[in-house]
């Protein structure tokens, strides 16, 4: 009797570590299959595609925002919702989203893919994968390697587009910017070292759009600047509802017809639209016309460097006695060729101690901050 | 019996697997949002100023206490004090104290997005998720 009760506990036990296994191969196989036969469906679109679009959109740490209305809202899927019209919308186009999640794991031990991948060509989704990302240093590898595995021939010749959508990536230190993994690092130079790989044969990208908070740095845009000709970024803080996507869906009317920064300026014009209607916060959002702003970056750059020199050892022990603000406001960074390359759409908070600064100059540097300091 | 177990195993299975919502910031937020629906629900602006103001106050209130628990570690004292600079800056433009002029009874709806909006920006970069529980904990006894 005590046999057979011990057998039957046993068989209960197999059949649950049985039912658990396969629901982690279940589970960790989602999405891993293409979605089509990848080479027939690029028979059947033998055109090849003359706009190329990477996006990125980080949604590892807190991207929760709540509208006006007061619903929760998700910063990374609503994105992802908007860049997936994008891709389906562009019929000339080949777009590569990365969505990058936060760690999890399927019944406590099984870890499950901590990337979504999506692929479209020409607005069919060719594949939709889950990988795994960095798990140290990020210089986008793993996104690198699913780019060279699906990106069509002609990289040369088309016009290339790169989105980042993610909180403020850090000019140093870069700890923490991953809630899963807080000794995993990211900074602006970890970026711009990654991107590198994707240019493949080309010179630059075409254009870059910084979704994310003070990406209008003198470093920032130094740094990507020596790989995109123009950048949009905000100098200030931008709201989790980012930058409106709605101007990339008609690549081919608005992009083919008129030039680069024709278009950067209408889709700058339209993101300022929405945010200055939804949002009480300040709003900034810049355009660089990157060769134009190099005097500029020139001229400063020894100062900026030293700066974030003497901020790197500072930050280790009082890291809120440095405030972020507009160059304009430090001597040593007004100088006459700061507003040349620069187009700034800009309105101020509707409250607050700044309600009333009328005016940006599309750059965003360090300074102290004695009411802190007092503080302490 | 056994079928008990083998149900209640499959149960904490998926009650496991389900993310836990335990995250300081995303209830602070709330605690906000929550704020801005009562203010943007009453038409009376007395009212809205005092649902402000006692949603400031209760919090400055939890930020004392866990400030005298000795709770607020060295590590985390400068964005401690930055998150309690920023809600006395939010009460005293609604008050119109230390040189803000106060908020007029028109834009009391505006100014509650305004709280909302500002502190996710604020806390999406600052307070440590564990401090924002503590705190969170206070606020509710």
């Amino acid at each position: 009797m005590q046999n057979s009760h011990r057998q039957s506990t046993f068989h209960i036990y197999i059949a649950c570590v049985g039912l658990m296994v396969f629901c982690s191969l279940l589970f960790s196989s989602c999405a891993q299959l293409p979605i089509q036969n990848y080479s027939q469906v690029l028979k059947e679109n033998e055109h090849a595609p003359i706009y190329s679009i990477v996006c990125i959109v980080h949604g590892d740490n807190n991207y929760i925002y709540h509208d006006t209305t007061g619903n929760k809202l998700s910063a990374d899927k609503e994105t992802i919702t908007q860049i997936i019209r994008v891709a389906q919308q562009n019929q000339n186009a080949e777009v590569f989203i990365f969505h990058q999640k936060p760690a999890s794991n399927f019944l406590l031990f099984f870890p499950t893919k901590d990337g979504d991948f999506y692929y479209y060509r020409n607005g069919q989704l060719i594949a939709n994968e889950s990988y795994w990302r960095d798990q140290k240093e990020s210089q986008l590898n793993p996104e690198l390697e699913l780019f060279n595995s699906y990106s069509a021939d002609n990289k040369s010749e088309m016009k290339k587009i790169f989105l980042y959508f993610g909180h403020q990536i850090p000019e140093y230190g870069g700890e923490g910017y991953d809630e899963s993994y807080p000794e995993r690092t990211f900074t602006v130079s970890d970026l711009a070292t990654g991107l590198i790989n994707f240019l493949g044969d080309s010179a630059k990208i075409d254009m870059s759009i910084l979704s994310t908070c003070y990406g209008g740095t003198p470093f920032t845009i130094d740094k990507l600047g020596a790989l995109s000709k123009i950048i949009i970024a905000s100098p200030e803080n931008l709201h989790l509802s980012y930058f409106d996507l709605a101007p990339l869906e008609q690549l081919d009317e608005k992009l083919r017809i008129g030039n680069n920064i024709s278009f950067a300026k209408n889709f700058a014009q339209n993101a300022f639209d929405k945010l200055t209607m939804n949002v009480q916060t300040s709003v900034s959002i810049a355009i660089y016309d990157v060769d134009s702003t190099k005097q500029y970056l020139n001229e400063i750059r020894m100062s900026y460097t030293n700066t974030l020199t003497n901020l790197k050892l500072q930050f280790q022990t009082f890291p809120s006695i440095v405030k972020q603000c507009d160059c304009a406001e430090l001597p040593s960074y007004l100088l006459p060729q700061m507003n040349k390359g620069v187009t700034i759409f800009y309105r101020p908070a509707r409250f607050g101690r700044l309600k009333n600064k009328q005016n940006h100059s599309g750059w965003e540097c360090w300074k102290y901050d004695a009411k802190i300091t007092n503080i302490r | 019996m056994k079928t008990r177990i083998f149900v209640g195993f499959i149960v904490m299975m998926f009650v496991f697997v389900t993310p836990l919502s335990a995250n300081g910031k995303v209830d602070i937020q709330k605690y906000f949002n929550d704020t801005a629906n009562k203010v943007k629900a009453t038409e009376n602006a007395a009212e809205k100023r005092e649902i402000l103001n006692e949603s400031f106050q209760n919090l400055s209130k939890a930020l004392d206490k866990v400030e005298n628990m000795g709770l607020v570690s060295s590590e985390n004292r400068d964005v401690f004090d930055q998150f309690k600079n920023n809600l006395q800056e939010k009460q005293d433009e609604l008050a119109g104290n230390n040189g803000y002029e106060r908020i007029p009874d028109s834009q009391l709806n505006n100014f509650s997005n305004y709280v909302v909006q500002d502190m996710e920006q604020a806390l999406s970069i600052s307070l440590v998720a564990l401090l924002l529980i503590i705190i969170l904990v206070i606020l509710l006894i």
